[in-house]
């Protein structure tokens, strides 16, 4: 009896768990920010009949450096964020969905047709299948 | 340092151990989170997840969800939602077209008009639509029209959702038809038309503006149709629809207007973006054509409101995420749905669909609402297994093992399947 609780006092010294189970593996953990959240603060309620959830997270995806990207994030962000670019499986031809934010959606009221040129050449640069990187 | 070294001598010592210190990946944490991040998926295959690949986000109101795109917000809800019959408010998925959404609505000034070709335009405050009407109840499905896209082969742009743009709520509000016969609809209305709050950047004419959508006014779902202010017993989560919106059963949610604010008797039939263009699928039986067709202009189109949303079930558990072990029971458990009616049975396979065995259906909350399932499956041997899972509703539709395709991604219902993977016991 003796023999074993020194054995015992002798593997926790080495700093070992005592119960090793022979085919088990202890806890593993890894480090980094997956699956972490920031937490978000609880929002104020107001007053009488108004009933507020407070402000909408937003979230820029990274876009391919290139000529033209800043014309994209600036005008193709007017209406929806630039991640319905890169949510996209890549797209062959991208002229059908820029003529469809142009003239369906109306986005010649506000780019011009210079810079519109420019976007198209920007996503047929980085986001076909064969030029899109990730 | 030495520590380390002394706890892999040991584990050398007691034969065990080498292989499992060098060999043996770490644990995941959960059986749902992995030790890495899955990469953005962008095809050009389709996509093998369940859900669509997006990062978590915690919106207002809302748990941890999928997020596929921020403005507009479109959230997917995760798998393990879909383990009870009726999906939480908070994990309910969410889809909008434009991004002016509210955030806030004063109740002392919102107001839900009735207007145009009515006898007796009305002006309801969500009081008038709380205490004036005889509140009714329906459990019921809403399903983008795009659920599943992501699993179009060619891909077919637009949201790459997985299966998680779906959820079942008890609707609670007041009916379409008790509005209608409140205000009066006079002779020549074709369509009720229907708006609510989002707002876009674009022309106020066009579908980047206003996102507005019409039923026929002989269309037999207006029957059916609520104008809910609760959803499972409690005030709509701003981002479905608060104070009230529109519940279509049997139809995809493109009809299921959020915020709704007006409600309009039309003499003509709505042209206007989202009706005419937009939520268009081919004029065949099931809804598919090929991109041969369609390029060669020989497809004809009906709006999607033309279709009841077909019949599909989905494997909720076991997910795959962590092996079984041959001899000991697991449950293959998930939910089943029909536009069509009630699902009446859902089978299982465990050999990817060479056979197929009944599975134990819950309870019935109602033809339009989800159905639990369950079957209890012993694999007996250990290797790679297939499990499939197809329904069938009360007017016989069943799910077809071939996919569908059509340009807008659209009407998915193939039969789903998971692999899964059965380790020894000894």
């Amino acid at each position: 009896m003796k023999r074993i609780l020194i054995l015992v006092a002798l593997l926790m010294a080495v700093g070992l768990v005592v119960a090793e189970v022979p085919g088990t593996v202890a806890g593993q953990w890894t480090q980094g920010t997956l699956g972490v959240i920031l937490q978000p603060a609880p929002a104020a309620a107001g007053e009488g009949a108004t009933i507020k959830i407070g402000a909408l997270p937003m979230y820029t995806a990274e876009l391919a450096d290139g000529e033209g990207k800043e014309l994209v994030m600036g005008y193709c962000s007017i209406c929806h964020s630039v991640t319905y670019i890169t949510m996209q499986p890549p797209l062959a031809n991208w002229k059908p969905t820029m003529d469809k934010m142009m003239k369906t959606y109306g986005g010649e009221k506000f780019i011009p047709a210079e810079a519109a040129e420019k976007i198209l050449a920007y996503l047929q640069a980085y986001y076909t299948p064969q030029t899109r990187k990730q | 340092m030495e520590k380390s070294i002394n706890r892999r001598l040991l584990l050398k010592l007691l034969g065990a151990g080498g292989a499992l210190a060098t060999l043996r990946p770490s644990l995941a944490q959960t059986s749902s989170q992995a030790e890495t991040p899955l990469p953005s998926f962008t095809g050009p295959g389709p996509n093998p997840y369940w859900n669509g690949v997006h990062p978590y986000a915690v919106y207002p109101q809302k748990l941890p969800l999928l997020r596929m795109t921020d403005r507009p917000v479109q959230l997917e809800t995760p798998r393990h939602y879909f383990r009870t019959a009726f999906t939480p408010n908070e994990a309910f998925y969410v889809r909008y077209h434009l991004d002016e959404i509210p955030n806030e609505i004063d109740l002392s000034k919102w107001r839900l008009k009735l207007e145009g070709n009515f006898e007796r335009p009305l002006e309801l405050s969500l009081e008038d639509l709380l205490t004036q009407f005889k509140p009714v109840s329906i459990a019921a499905v809403n399903q983008c029209s795009g659920n599943s896209r992501s699993r179009f082969q060619p891909r077919v742009s637009g949201g790459q959702w997985g299966n998680g743009a779906m959820g079942n709520a008890l609707w609670t509000g007041v009916r379409l038809k008790d509005l209608l016969d409140a205000a009066g609809v006079k002779p020549g209305t074709v369509q009720i038309q229907f708006e609510g709050l989002d707002r876009g950047k674009g022309p106020e004419n066009l579908g980047s503006g206003r996102f507005i959508k019409s039923l026929d006014l002989n269309d037999p779902v207006l029957e059916e149709t609520i104008l809910a202010y609760a959803m499972n017993g409690e005030p709509l989560p701003m981002l479905n629809g608060f104070p009230v919106r529109l519940v279509v059963p049997g139809k995809f949610a493109t009809y299921w207007l959020k915020h709704v604010t007006w409600i309009r008797a039309l003499t003509e039939e709505d042209k206007n973006f989202w009706m005419a263009t937009a939520y268009k699928v081919p004029d065949t039986p099931n809804g598919s054509t090929t991109p041969e067709d369609v390029a060669a202009g020989k497809v004809k189109t009906v709006p999607i409101g033309h279709f009841n949303m077909p019949v599909r079930s989905f494997i909720i558990d076991p997910d795959g995420s962590s092996p079984l072990v041959v001899g000991l029971p697991v449950k293959v458990r998930g939910v089943a749905f029909s536009g069509h009616g009630k699902v009446v049975k859902v089978e299982v396979s465990t050999d990817d669909g060479n056979t197929w065995r009944t599975a134990l259906l819950g309870p019935d909350y109602g033809k339009y609402s989800f159905r639990t399932f369950e079957f209890t499956w012993r694999p007996s041997a250990p290797g790679k297994y297939v499990i499939a899972v197809r329904a069938t509703d009360e007017k016989g539709n069943t799910q077809p093992d071939t996919p569908v395709w059509n340009p807008g991604g659209y009407l998915w219902n193939k039969i789903e399947r998971q692999e899964v993977v059965v380790l020894a016991a000894k």
